[in-house]
């Protein structure tokens, strides 16, 4: 199968020379038709934050990798990368690759689910710009199967593998029904504003924020849909809060442990879960000693985190038989394109000669003998066809078959002269 | 009929046991094959158990109360059924095997002790004791119950604690749905225990003119009744939540079992049948 491929990726570059050769969709688009007009008949971009990667059938054989990477570095004027900083695939292998990314098992985080969508959106992107043809398309619908099939039938992309998703996964071990639960977002940064959000997504039922700057606390409110209070007063609420996180650049403890001793008296023991994920931390971790106190900081949280990625690790054999499934079924599917002309062929070759024979009867016989001759003629030979059909698809769908295939098909060709006769009958029938 | 109830006596405690490792298979792997087989493996279970009830019973001619054996089948099958409600009415379940368990531990004692007694004291074959009878036995079903619950709500809270993620983390629903599952277990083993001693109150005057109100059996259910009556209160009145409310329902589940061992080992009392 002729198809390559480069990717650029969190293994083979930083951060900085991934950023360099990112695509958003508008260049993606120009890229594309960069790609049609010098290298390629068919093929996709794909570009994330973690990876760019270019794929497609060449236009002649001269087409190599290399000049996929040139045409890249010079669209983007990039500098700081070479050859040596991407990953280079040609055939099976450029199918396994584009399988194992949209798998997830080539993520940096194992298992990541945008990364599905974001091949689908690339995929259509490339239908969009009429970069795509049977082959791409066909493998197109066998990466998402394949990145489906994953999240099905395997445990890939289960549990948190994020610190804020592992929060809200003890927070749900403590509280049953987090719509009648209130939280407490101490600063509005970029951390705060994730915590925020997956709260928001797990439909707490009260967001509020405080942060030393109003103005960004109001933002970030706005954001989810909270409340904000005065950083100066938010001690005096505290009881009121389930749910307190708290990630300022503070030097100090924001938040001492007679403070939460005393919240927790307030509330009659009804607990609160705290997450500290500020470095320095916010909240003096002595106050995980006090009854009904759930504290975590990112250390702890990370324990889950890492369990999980532990656990996703596990799951990579059972994507890749489903990876090696989906390619054998693409295999068997690619095969049977080869034999699809002499098929054609074969067709019509046959239809000549019973089109030739009604032609010399049609004058002899009535119109309405004509139609049963028509009527039978047609089934002859649709029978005759059957078998030898069937067999040479059965045959070129078994990948181990495919020298017998070439057999089969060379001797078609030969008995019935197919090699010059097109399938669409041009040549004439002695 | 007798032989359909020795042979189901035997199988009983083969299937309480079936189910309890379903449940438990259920517990460590969490595999969605076996979530709807293990509820209805215990419905068999149950099924079977309340038709070896009824036919001991018609056999007998007396409710199977009338010896510890009988009543350890009963109070298997109270703690299977009541949990199968619990089940069935939160559709939490991933703490199955912790109650089966005592089912098949009670179940077993009485398959291998039970006896055929079908000559008994008049006064067991009365219907109102059958009735105070089994209503007790719900009562203690409900705290039993209460302080398996009570005891998984220790053991994720400090596993929560402690930052430990292990199978019971992951296994076990939230705080909250097991100190509520203990809470009602509780009020619905003392609305049983209170309907007990009321007909107890109302019956045992008739059937025993000289009963003493100062009997040790008496003494210890009214102390056990008391505490987990307070308990409930602590809850609705005074609002106490989580660790306070279920120390109450395992300090009162302790105090339940040891009255009954000391009063029934070693006091004497008019309450004592066998």
């Amino acid at each position: 199968m002729n198809l390559i491929g480069i990717s650029i990726n969190h293994r083979t570059s930083s951060i900085e020379q991934r950023e360099a050769v990112h695509l958003s969709i508008e260049e993606q688009q120009q890229f594309i038709s960069l790609l049609k007009n010098n290298l390629l008949k068919e093929g996709f971009v794909l570009s994330t934050c973690n990876r760019t990667e270019i794929f497609g059938i060449p236009k002649n054989h001269q087409v190599h990798q290399n000049l996929l990477f040139n045409e890249l570095v010079t669209f983007k004027n990039v500098e700081n990368l070479k050859f040596e900083n991407v990953e280079s695939y040609d055939s099976e292998n450029a199918l396994r690759h584009i399988a194992k990314v949209a798998s997830g098992i080539d993520s940096l985080i194992i298992g990541d689910s945008q990364i599905l969508s974001q091949c689908k959106e690339s995929f259509r992107l490339s239908v969009d710009e009429d970069f795509s043809n049977t082959t791409t398309r066909k493998l197109f619908d066998v990466a998402v199967r394949i990145g489906k099939r994953a999240i099905k039938e395997t445990l890939i992309s289960q549990g948190a593998v994020t610190v804020s998703y592992a929060a809200i996964q003890v927070i749900e071990k403590i509280f049953a029904n987090l719509d009648k639960k209130e939280a407490l977002i101490i600063g509005a940064g970029e951390t705060s504003e994730l915590a925020a959000i997956h709260l928001n997504s797990r439909n707490i039922g009260k967001i509020t924020i405080t942060n030393r700057t109003e103005e960004k606390a109001g933002k970030l409110a706005k954001k989810v849909s909270g409340l904000t209070i005065k950083f100066e007063d938010f001690k005096k609420h505290l009881h009121k809060f389930d749910i307190i996180i708290s990630a300022t650049s503070s030097k100090d403890f924001i938040v001492s442990y007679e403070e939460i001793k005393s919240a927790i008296h307030l509330r009659k023991g009804t607990p609160i879960f705290i997450m500290d994920i500020a470095i320095p931390r916010d909240i003096d971790p002595k106050v995980k000693n006090i009854d009904n106190v759930f504290y975590n900081d990112i250390d702890s949280l990370n324990i889950i985190v890492d369990q999980n990625l532990q656990k996703r690790k596990h799951e990579i054999p059972k994507v890749q038989n489903i990876i090696n499934e989906e390619i054998d079924g693409f295999y068997s599917w690619y095969n049977t394109l080869g034999i699809v002309p002499t098929i054609k062929s074969l067709r019509s070759f046959f239809e000549s000669i019973e089109l030739d024979e009604l032609n010399k009867i049609k004058n002899k016989v009535s119109d309405e003998d004509f139609m049963k001759l028509e009527e039978m003629t047609k089934r002859l030979v649709g029978r005759i066809l059957h078998n030898p059909t069937k067999k040479l698809r059965e045959l070129a769908e078994n990948n181990d078959e495919l020298d017998k295939t070439n057999i089969h098909t060379s001797v078609l060709n030969f008995l019935f002269d197919l090699d010059d006769f097109s399938s669409n009958g041009k040549k004439e029938i002695e | 009929m007798i032989d359909t109830i020795h042979s189901v006596n035997i199988i009983l405690p083969l299937l309480y046991f079936s189910t309890f490792c379903i449940y438990l298979y259920d517990f460590i792997k969490d595999e969605s094959k076996v979530h709807n087989a293990k509820r209805i493996f215990l419905f068999i279970t149950l099924s079977l158990h309340i038709l070896y009830l009824i036919l001991r019973t018609i056999e007998f001619n007396h409710p199977p109360i009338t010896n510890k054996f009988e009543i350890f089948t009963v109070l298997a099958f109270c703690l299977g059924f009541s949990y199968f409600l619990l089940e069935l009415l939160t559709d939490i379940r991933g703490t199955g095997s912790f109650i089966i368990f005592f089912s098949l531990i009670f179940q077993l004692i009485s398959t291998i002790f039970i006896s055929d007694l079908i000559e008994v004291k008049e006064v067991l074959r009365n219907k109102l004791l059958g009735i105070h009878v089994v209503s007790a036995l719900g009562g203690y079903s409900g705290f039993t119950i209460a302080a398996v619950y009570g005891m998984l709500f220790f053991m994720l809270y400090k596993d929560i604690k402690f930052n430990r993620y292990g199978l019971i983390f992951k296994r076990l629903p939230s705080l909250e749905i097991l100190e509520k599952l203990n809470f009602y277990s509780v009020v619905i083993g003392f609305i049983l225990l209170t309907i007990s001693m009321l007909i107890g109150f109302i019956w045992l005057p008739i059937a025993f003119p000289d009963i003493s109100y100062l009997d040790p059996k008496l003494i210890s259910v009214s102390i056990v009744w008391l505490v987990f009556g307070i308990g409930i209160l602590t809850k609705l009145i005074a609002k106490w939540y989580g660790k306070k409310v279920i120390l109450f329902s395992l300090i009162g589940f302790v105090i339940a079992i040891l009255s009954l061992l000391v009063s029934s080992v070693f006091a004497e009392s008019f309450h004592s049948f066998y």
